[in-house]
């Protein structure tokens, strides 16, 4: 049985691009895996993470879509199939939409991958160990109107992916990245998105790993002049989820709208980090992260907005609902601001707590039981996430979700 | 068949201040009851304190409909024996869909979409809004014609309506009345309306005005007590009030 290193290094040996492999995997080596003792993994079960019980696969397994994931296809423009990070299938892409699986690609902010992510160690494993970059591009003024969905699953003990999504101007295009598998493996996905100006582009993040995953997650939009991002990430599975989101505003009147929302069930460690860097004048960002742990799961929301000097008249907004279904889990929430502009509106607000009793007694007082009023609540939170998507996307996520929530046992502390 | 709701001596704290102080009322189904009383009279904390709202404290009396003490109920269990509020507020539950909330409420899920619709049409609310979350983004008057939505698929045996009024322009108004009395025809539902305003009564005949003060019921009459009230106003009734004691 090969250690993790030995894994890695083999793989690293059979690819084009071996040196600039081997640097990022030297990096992550000289900085080793993080400790409890750095304050951004202050909350992550690290002792139950045995790096050596991981292997880095040299080829993708073969890998049966699940009834879900063949549900989001049928209801697909484009569908790129990616396996334990390899790009298996890149589909037949409709006019103005291409899609290219590029080795050593460069970060969509124009720096290379490795000095663009050096300071954060499961992203640079990820740079020394995703077979290679899904690049999905859309041409200047296309109207992509089918989602395309990016299918990740992980059957092997590891999955290391690499995406990038980039719209052209005055282009838009609804994306769904879903990621399944991952039963006792390390999910450790990097996606970029470039969103050109005046373009927009509508994600949704949809993970729905075994419970007993490693995911170490990062997405990072950049947005330009007038462009639009709106984000959704739903987090349902995992041991430790971990899902960074960032939006740099880099274009005059940038628009970001990112909602987070994660299901804590057992023993299951969320943590969502994000970071809204508004760099210039009059762009947005309006954030809304809810969450909801049960039994003895707990979540962790650290969210930054950064405003740079000159950013004048820009609007950021984050705000933070924690629900707590046990009296066993808990919840911290840990906003935080960065003002170096005084011509801006800045708001932000959290909580952590049970379910809002006036809503829940609304619910009652037309009959409905106490413990379907709660159920229906919290799969509102997961609703709310959805409004944007089309409707016959939207059915069926939530639709899964509601299964999913079924298997949760919610008991108001 | 012929339902009865008999409130007897319900006395009801809010924050630590009696606000229902023996309030008492009878009626029956397909009846058309009005509540009318001066602000801060108890009239909301009677619609509240029936639904079981936390922090409305029940120090004694009784809530009887078909025999049945509703006070021993959860708020669930008293709107499945036939008692639905239509609030003055009704609140925002985002994320839960006007469609999902009736069926957990237990309304049959069979055509409810097209029945849902056909009720929206009765009180000109634009069907659109069943589709949005509950109450969520609506106006004072979208919500109230929601609930008449909700009023109308769960066909419950007594409505309270805790001024249904307020907020509402004549057109709305009309609607909203018109809707209340069919149902005391269509399905023989009784309705106890709560109103500080004359101008429900233009489109909504009552069987019988109660007027409240303090706390209680100080008078009870016909429909012509609402011509009483529009020419003298509630003072003299609280001076009756004062003399009785």
């Amino acid at each position: 049985m090969k250690t993790f290193a030995e894994s890695a290094l083999s793989f690293i040996s059979d690819r084009p691009d071996a040196q600039d492999r081997q640097r990022a995997w030297s990096a992550f080596e000289e900085a080793g895996l993080p400790t409890t003792s750095d304050e951004v993994w202050r909350y992550a079960p690290l002792k139950d993470l045995v790096i050596d019980s991981f292997n880095v696969s040299s080829a993708p397994a073969t890998q049966e879509n699940s009834p879900f994931a063949s549900q989001l296809c049928e209801r697909a423009g484009l569908v790129v199939r990616v396996v334990d990070g390899f790009c298996v299938d890149s589909g037949s892409a409709p006019s103005g939409v291409h899609v290219e699986v590029v080795e050593n690609a460069i970060s969509v902010s124009g720096a290379s991958m490795q000095s663009r992510y050096e300071s954060d160690t499961f992203a640079v494993l990820n740079n020394a160990l995703a077979p290679a970059t899904t690049v999905i591009k859309i041409d200047d003024g296309i109207d992509v109107e089918r989602p395309i969905i990016v299918l990740n699953s992980t059957s092997g003990s590891s999955s290391f992916s690499s995406t990038q999504i980039k719209l052209g101007r005055s282009s838009s295009a609804t994306v769904v990245e879903y990621f399944e598998g991952g039963a006792d493996a390390l999910v450790v996905p990097l996606s970029e998105y470039e969103i050109g100006d005046n373009a927009s582009l509508q994600l949704i993040t949809y993970q729905r790993l075994s419970s007993s995953a490693w995911h170490v997650a990062r997405t990072t939009g950049f947005l330009h002049r007038d462009a639009r991002l709106r984000q959704a990430v739903i987090g349902m599975g995992g041991h430790y989820n971990r899902s960074r989101n960032d939006a740099e505003m880099l274009g005059v009147g940038a628009e970001n709208e990112l909602r987070t929302t994660f299901l804590g069930s057992g023993g299951q460690v969320h943590d969502f980090r994000t970071h809204q860097f508004h760099k210039s004048a009059r762009s947005r960002s309006t954030l809304l992260s809810k969450g909801a742990v049960a039994d003895e799961s707990r979540s962790v929301y650290t969210g930054l907005i950064e405003i740079e000097k000159g950013a004048k008249r820009t609007d950021a907004r984050q705000t933070n609902h924690n629900l707590l279904l046990s009296a066993h889990a808990h919840a911290d929430s840990v906003p935080n601001l960065d003002i170096r502009e005084n011509d801006v509106m800045c708001a932000h607000a959290s909580s952590v707590g049970p379910l809002n009793e006036l809503q829940r007694w609304y619910l009652e007082s037309r009959g409905v039981t106490r413990s379907d009023a709660e159920r229906l609540m919290i799969q509102g939170f997961f609703y709310e996430m959805l409004t944007t998507l089309p409707h016959e996307l939207a059915e069926l996520v939530e639709n899964d979700v509601a299964a999913a929530l079924a298997l949760v046992k919610v008991v108001a502390p | 068949m012929t339902s009865t709701l008999i409130i007897q001596g319900l006395r009801v704290e809010v924050a630590g201040k009696e606000v229902l102080k023996g309030f008492d009322l009878s009626m029956k189904s397909g009846e058309v009851h009005v509540i009318m009383g001066p602000n801060g009279s108890g009239k909301s904390t009677l619609a509240h304190a029936m639904s079981g709202r936390p922090g409305y404290k029940v120090l004694g009396g009784s809530v009887l409909l078909d025999g049945v003490e509703l006070l021993n109920l959860s708020p669930t269990e008293r709107a499945r024996h036939g008692l639905f509020l239509a609030m003055q507020h009704p609140m925002e539950v985002p994320g839960v869909r006007p469609l999902d909330l009736l069926v957990a409420a237990g309304a049959d899920p069979a055509h409810l979409r097209e029945r849902m619709s056909a009720e929206a049409e009765r009180v000109e609310l634009r069907t659109d809004v069943l589709d949005r979350f509950v109450n969520v983004d609506l106006s004072g008057g979208e919500r109230k014609r929601a609930e008449m939505v909700q009023l109308g698929i769960l066909r419950p045996k007594f409505a309270m309506l805790d001024e249904i009024d307020s907020g509402l322009d004549v057109d709305a108004l009309g609607a909203v009345a018109r809707r209340l009395s069919s149902a005391t025809t269509e399905w023989n539902c009784g309705v106890l309306a709560i109103t500080h305003f004359r101008r429900l009564l233009q489109e909504l005949t009552p069987t019988v005005i109660h007027v409240m003060s303090e706390g209680r019921v100080v008078a009870t009459g016909g429909p012509e007590l609402s011509e009483v009230l529009e020419r003298d106003g509630y003072e003299p009734f609280r001076q009756a009030k004062s003399s009785i004691i």
